[in-house]
């Protein structure tokens, strides 16, 4: 019986203590061992530890993290084989003790040889933000649109989708120069729809790629006509012409009735102010009459 | 000659009803004023859009309401003319219909230079034909009410810019800015009503007949015409300049907190929400001031001048402590000072139109309210950037504020240099009786013929202007007074 070397490693980098362990925990085969040689070698911030595996194993691989400044209740951790993530790896991870825990059993073959590192994430899903939330944005027919994405950090790359339904077709600003311009700068990106037609209406989708994943956002636009504003405008217009019209007849028929009076009411009281001038009582009579 | 003259004369400036349907024109210059300036107030919505749509700086949209205003105060003393010319009614529904056409025409802008010439050249002229004409005709429809119509007429603006930017923002979101602004045109097109509403109270300004031999088009009777209809006589006499500068000092510090004040409440280091209240209650406080002073100036107790006067000179003192409430970081205290910078900004309102009459007398009116706009945008033009440079040169609005107060209190002081300023001052009806009747016995002159002698139209303009005479003149002189102001229809 071979013996079992477990092995514990503290690394001690920086401000953050990575501590991987590796331990057996699957025996499948009697007699199988580990020579571990330890070559420690850094790179950046991640540490890579060699292992010569010399049979095929189930391999738990462990990673505890400690020391992170944000103390995220929950983080999400995952695993990467020669530098592309694992699928269905992605974990979401608890802080206990003040660290987080990582477990995983690989099953190591003769194919399955080759780099795996775990992944903390504690960085915010990146959140993208429209200019405009939730409701549509509107544009005529002939016009142009811009719809403008913004997140925290630059991603590496911004792609535009537009969505029919479930699916989701890319769209690419060289292949159509005339209608769509997509630019880039920095944590904006800015696609401008021109020439618009009733088709255009629809969900776009803007993705942020990161190293992590991609964030997605949609926003939904809507192509008019003018002639959605011009019903509204129209019905003022014509209010404003019959209100126009009343008030002229109106005044026009109250002069009329009140020409059937004896005098003209300007000269009547033109010659009351020459009496005023003087102060004459008589005044207030004649004035009443009016 | 004089006789032969009167009842023409009198025709053309009949007494002013002070009711009747002097009220409905009130409620057209409350639909004008809310068209007019709760739109300007309102337009930030739209700048947003501006921005985004164009690419443009907040800086260069912002130049469209500055173009826009500056167009109705300098157009201003032209729409007053053609009122001379051709009446109030016509003017007026011209005006709305080319402010409307602005509106119409922005809806297909490409570029922000197109903005500029359609908001802002276009419907600034619109506007500059429609308030200061609309502002004259309620004021020839009422005398003792003046002040008080005046107020409730002003209310149109504030009401409208709690309910415009909502209003806006939803049209906004249903129709983009473009179908915004043709709906905007249609709503502007509303002040061609309201000008229908103007019964002309008789003939508009009687041109000077005419010398025998004389074309009606010819070169000099077509300058003299201008010449009389642009009131630019008004230019070379010394009350309404000094009353025109001491409105031009008013205007550098009048502007300034409604521009700063929310600025200097999130610097002071309150939170948007109270900031914002500040402001929507500064607003309140605003229309409240305006229907007070109107009604109280009507009341009589002091002459127009003086409580003009008052009012500024409190809205000064409020500006001089509205730095002083905040400092101690209190928010009840930058609310009060706020609030009592309301109440004296809306308060005086109502009072600088209603005094125009008793310096120039009521036949220049008109003109003179023209020309007392565009001499006032120099002011307008000159405080915001002013108070602007303050802040970025102190890096505080205490400075902005401070100069602010100063030049009110400054025009404050120039006010009272008005000739007969200091005559009868508040006093007891009989007494105020005996002193405005030596006043006439001196110089033939009541304050409302104007404070301005040495024409022959000022002869005659005595006899005319005894029914605009000041309320008090009229409670005393006249005595069963009701009666001679009963509504003429």
């Amino acid at each position: 019986m071979s013996k079992w070397n477990c092995f514990y490693k503290r690394i001690k980098h920086e401000k953050q203590t990575l501590n991987i362990t590796l331990s057996m925990v699957k025996l499948l085969h009697l007699g199988w061992c580990i020579c571990t040689p330890s070559h420690y070698k850094d790179i950046g911030d991640s540490l890579v530890e060699k292992v010569e595996i010399l049979k095929p194993i189930d391999l738990e691989l462990a990673c505890t993290w400690t020391g992170n400044p944000n103390k995220l209740p929950n983080i999400t951790g995952y695993w990467r084989k020669d530098g592309s993530e694992i699928t269905n790896s992605r974990l979401t991870v608890q802080l206990e003790n003040e660290q987080y825990n990582l477990k995983r059993v690989f099953r190591i073959t003769g194919d399955t040889l080759g780099n795996y590192s775990c992944i903390f994430s504690d960085t915010d899903e990146a959140k993208i933000d429209f200019n405009k939330k939730d409701k549509p944005i509107v544009a005529y027919v002939g016009d142009s649109v811009a719809m403008a994405c913004k997140t925290k950090l630059p991603p590496n790359t911004w792609l535009w989708y537009r969505a029919n339904g479930t699916e989701q077709e890319l769209i690419n600003a060289t292949t159509d120069p005339l209608r769509y311009k997509i630019s880039v700068d920095g944590n904006t990106t800015k696609l401008t729809v021109m020439n618009l037609t009733a088709e255009d209406s629809g969900v776009y989708v803007c993705s942020a790629i990161y190293n992590i994943k991609a964030s997605v956002s949609r926003v939904e636009v809507r192509v008019i006509t003018f002639m959605e504003p011009l019903k509204p405008f129209i019905a003022i217009v014509a209010e404003v012409i019959i209100l126009v019209l009343l008030i002229l007849l109106y005044e026009r028929w109250s002069s009329q009735r009140s020409s059937h009076s004896p005098t003209g009411n300007n000269i009547h009281t033109a010659l009351t102010r020459e009496g005023n001038n003087g102060m004459d009582e008589n005044t207030t009579t004649r004035q009443r009459k009016i | 000659m004089a006789k032969l003259q009167a009842p023409q004369v009198l025709q053309s400036q009949p007494a002013a009803p002070d009711g009747g349907w002097g009220w409905v024109v009130v409620g057209a210059l409350f639909v004008t004023s809310a068209l007019v300036f709760g739109i300007i107030r309102s337009m930030g919505v739209f700048f947003v859009e501006f921005v985004q749509y164009f690419g443009e700086s907040a800086q260069a949209v912002s130049w469209i309401t500055s173009i826009g205003l500056a167009m109705q105060q300098c157009v201003s003393p032209f729409g007053t003319a053609l009122c001379n010319g051709y009446g109030a009614r016509p003017v007026v529904m011209a005006g709305g219909c080319l402010s409307a056409l602005g509106f119409i025409l922005a809806s297909q802008a490409t570029c922000v230079t197109h903005l500029y010439l359609t908001l802002g050249i276009i419907s600034g002229s619109g506007w500059a034909l429609v308030f200061t004409p609309m502002v004259a005709s309620v004021m020839q429809y009422f005398t003792r009410k003046r002040s008080l119509a005046m107020a409730l007429g002003f209310t149109g603006v504030g009401l409208s810019s709690f309910a415009f930017s909502p209003l806006f923002q939803l049209l906004v979101e249903m129709y983009t800015w473009r179908g915004a602004l043709l709906i905007l045109g249609g709503l502007s097109l509303n002040m061609v009503a309201c000008g229908a509403l103007i019964r002309p109270l008789g003939t508009h300004k009687a041109v000077a007949a005419l010398a025998p031999g004389e074309s009606a088009w010819s070169c000099a009777s077509l300058f003299h015409r201008a010449y009389s209809y642009l009131e630019l006589s008004l230019l070379l006499q010394r009350p309404f300049l000094t009353y025109s500068l001491a409105i031009t000092f008013f205007n550098c510090g009048y502007f300034v907190p409604y521009v700063h004040l929310v600025a200097h409440s999130r610097h002071e280091g309150f939170s948007q929400y109270q900031a914002a209240f500040v402001i929507s209650a500064t607003g309140v406080t605003d229309i409240v001031g305006r229907v007070v002073s109107g009604w109280a100036s009507d009341l009589g107790r002091l002459r127009l001048p003086h409580m003009l006067v008052l009012w500024t000179g409190l809205l000064g003192l409020s500006l001089l402590v509205l730095p002083l409430g905040s400092l101690v970081g209190s928010y009840p205290g930058l609310l009060i000072t706020s609030l009592a910078y309301g109440f004296c900004a809306g308060a005086m309102t109502p009072l600088v139109f209603s005094v125009v009459p008793e310096i120039v007398g009521m036949e220049r009116m008109l003109g003179a309210l023209g020309l007392l706009q565009m001499i006032e945008s120099i002011g307008g033009l000159l405080g915001s950037p002013l108070s602007g440079l303050l802040k970025d040169l102190t890096g505080s609005y205490t400075a902005s504020f401070l100069v602010a107060g100063g030049f009110l209190l400054l025009g404050t002081m120039v006010m009272t240099t008005l000739p007969h300023f200091f005559s009868c001052p508040d006093q007891r009806p009989l007494q105020r009786h005996a002193c405005n009747y030596n006043n006439k016995q001196q110089n033939q002159q009541s304050p409302e013929s104007g404070l301005m002698t040495n024409s022959l139209s000022e002869k005659l303009n005595h006899i005319d202007t005894i029914p605009y005479s000041q309320p008090q003149l009229d409670r005393d002189s006249l005595q069963p007074e009701p009666e001679v102001y009963m509504p003429l229809n």
